[in-house]
């Protein structure tokens, strides 16, 4: 079962991160990405797209702008034929393996990729940064 | 030139089924083959990015494929099409509208414009000091409403030269600028409106070039926030606002769309004529808007910590 680069575990992620459940792989159909907010900061800031048995997890955040979550609805995060990632906002396209924008404004760089680890009972994985404590206001 | 602003933006896009329905959405109304109008009748046409109609599509693959302007009468077409003729290819439309191609690359189509006079009322406040405008008993908003966009406000591009871009539209067809961001682009209305700006360009690297956004204006704040509390509500992604820009002072909110580019709400822009003198400020978050009343989703203070799992 592959995961992003494969060498996550969640041992060697450093105390600054946390491995935090965000679903199952049955709960994602193939071919297909999903936003989550592991976080609870009140909008997605993760999305992983499964491709087969493969899990890649980045951050909701387009490199154009930088402070750009990239789907126009919840969970649109590819194209219509679920070949590359897309920002809606002004329609760049990244590779799903590597993130890496291929077209577009951003062309060159890349999505940031988060950890994630696929464990042996299906569960998805990903290290998100340390919570900010719960009742900090924005 | 008595051009009035634009009439039909045209696209060519990947998924015609979640463009449509977007659009439904936004509030304009289906006319038929792929066209959607505001109460005014301009409007927006989506087509399959192949479609053989369309011009042919920027090197970026922008899915913007054509602007077309509107016009006051024939005189100003033919006159258009005779400054045009001096040095690129006019083309001469079945419709009676013409085609070219600016200095950028991108197809301009232009027509007797199709707007219908309007007769509507704006948003109305009260206010301590001043005569009351809505009138006694009268109610100022309702939980429910599904307010529509009255017309097409604007088009802004990405371009790789603003300053080849702003002399294009001002000596070949009477734009006029009314303000700019240093270094970024100017705001520019055409001689047949008032509104602030029909168009804005954005300097950035070639790969870029093509539509940052277009808008439609509403009858006011309340219709802005109302129309856009909506999308929010039928699952769309805000991009930025609700707010108020400083530069046109037109309320705005933005959403990411299926085409590729942020499609607005825009309300209560400012109108000038000759006497005004276009200012120049520095670009950045600070002068872009007045105040933003940042939409949020589902915050809560104090919320929960969070879950091992959901
Ligand atoms: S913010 Fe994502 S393409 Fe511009
Ligand atoms: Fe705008």
């Amino acid at each position: 079962m592959g995961t992003d680069g494969a060498s996550t575990r969640s041992g060697s992620v450093n105390s600054m991160h946390r491995m935090i459940k965000l679903c199952h792989l049955d709960d994602l159909p193939e071919q297909n990405a999903r936003g989550f907010d592991p976080s609870r900061e009140g909008q997605d800031t993760v999305f992983v797209v499964r491709q087969g048995n493969h899990i890649y997890a980045y951050k909701d955040l387009c490199p154009h702008y930088g402070d750009t979550a990239l789907p126009w609805r919840k969970d649109e995060y590819l194209d219509p034929w679920g070949g590359t990632i897309v920002c809606a906002a002004h329609g760049a396209h990244f590779e799903i393996a590597t993130g890496l924008c291929i077209d577009g404004p951003c062309m060159g760089e890349s999505l940031p990729k988060v950890p994630v680890q696929i464990m042996d009972n299906g569960d998805i994985l990903v290290a998100i940064d340390e919570p900010h404590g719960g009742g900090e206001s924005p | 030139m008595n051009i009035i602003g634009p009439d039909t933006l045209i696209f060519g896009v990947d998924d015609i089924d979640s463009c449509t329905q977007y659009l439904l959405d936004y509030g304009l109304e289906s006319v038929g083959n792929g066209r959607f109008e505001a109460l005014d009748g301009t409007g927006v046409e989506v087509k399959a990015k192949d479609d053989t109609s369309l011009p042919a599509p920027l090197e970026t693959g922008s899915t913007l494929r054509k602007t077309i302007y509107g016009v006051a009468d024939q005189a100003t077409l033919d006159a258009i099409a005779e400054e045009l003729k001096k040095d690129r290819e006019v083309k001469q439309l079945d419709d009676g509208s013409i085609e070219a191609v600016d200095d950028m690359g991108f197809a301009l189509g232009f027509q007797v414009t199709v707007r219908k006079t309007l007769n509507l009322p704006a948003e109305t406040i009260n206010a301590p000091g001043a005569d009351n405008q809505r009138g006694l008993n009268v109610i100022g908003v309702e939980k429910e409403a599904s307010p529509k966009p009255r017309s097409l406000s604007h088009v802004v591009y990405f371009v790789p030269d603003f300053a080849k871009a702003e002399a294009f539209y001002a000596e070949r067809l009477g734009f006029i600028t009314t303000d700019r961001f240093h270094g970024v682009g100017p705001f520019m209305r055409p001689a047949g409106t008032q509104d602030h700006h029909t168009v804005f360009f954005i300097q950035t690297p070639p790969h870029m070039q093509g539509i940052e956004h277009f808008t439609f204006h509403m009858g006011g704040p309340t219709e802005v926030v109302h129309a856009g509390t909506n999308m929010v509500n039928k699952g769309y992604q805000s991009f930025w606002g609700p707010g108020r820009h400083l530069l046109g002072s037109n309320w705005f909110w933005y959403f990411k769309s299926p085409f590729g580019c942020n499609v607005e709400y825009d309300a209560d822009m400012d109108l000038h004529n000759d006497d005004w003198t276009a200012r120049a400020i520095a670009p950045g978050a600070d002068n872009s808007q007045a105040f933003l009343l940042q939409f949020r989703e589902k915050w809560a203070p104090m919320g929960p910590p969070p879950a091992a799992d959901q």
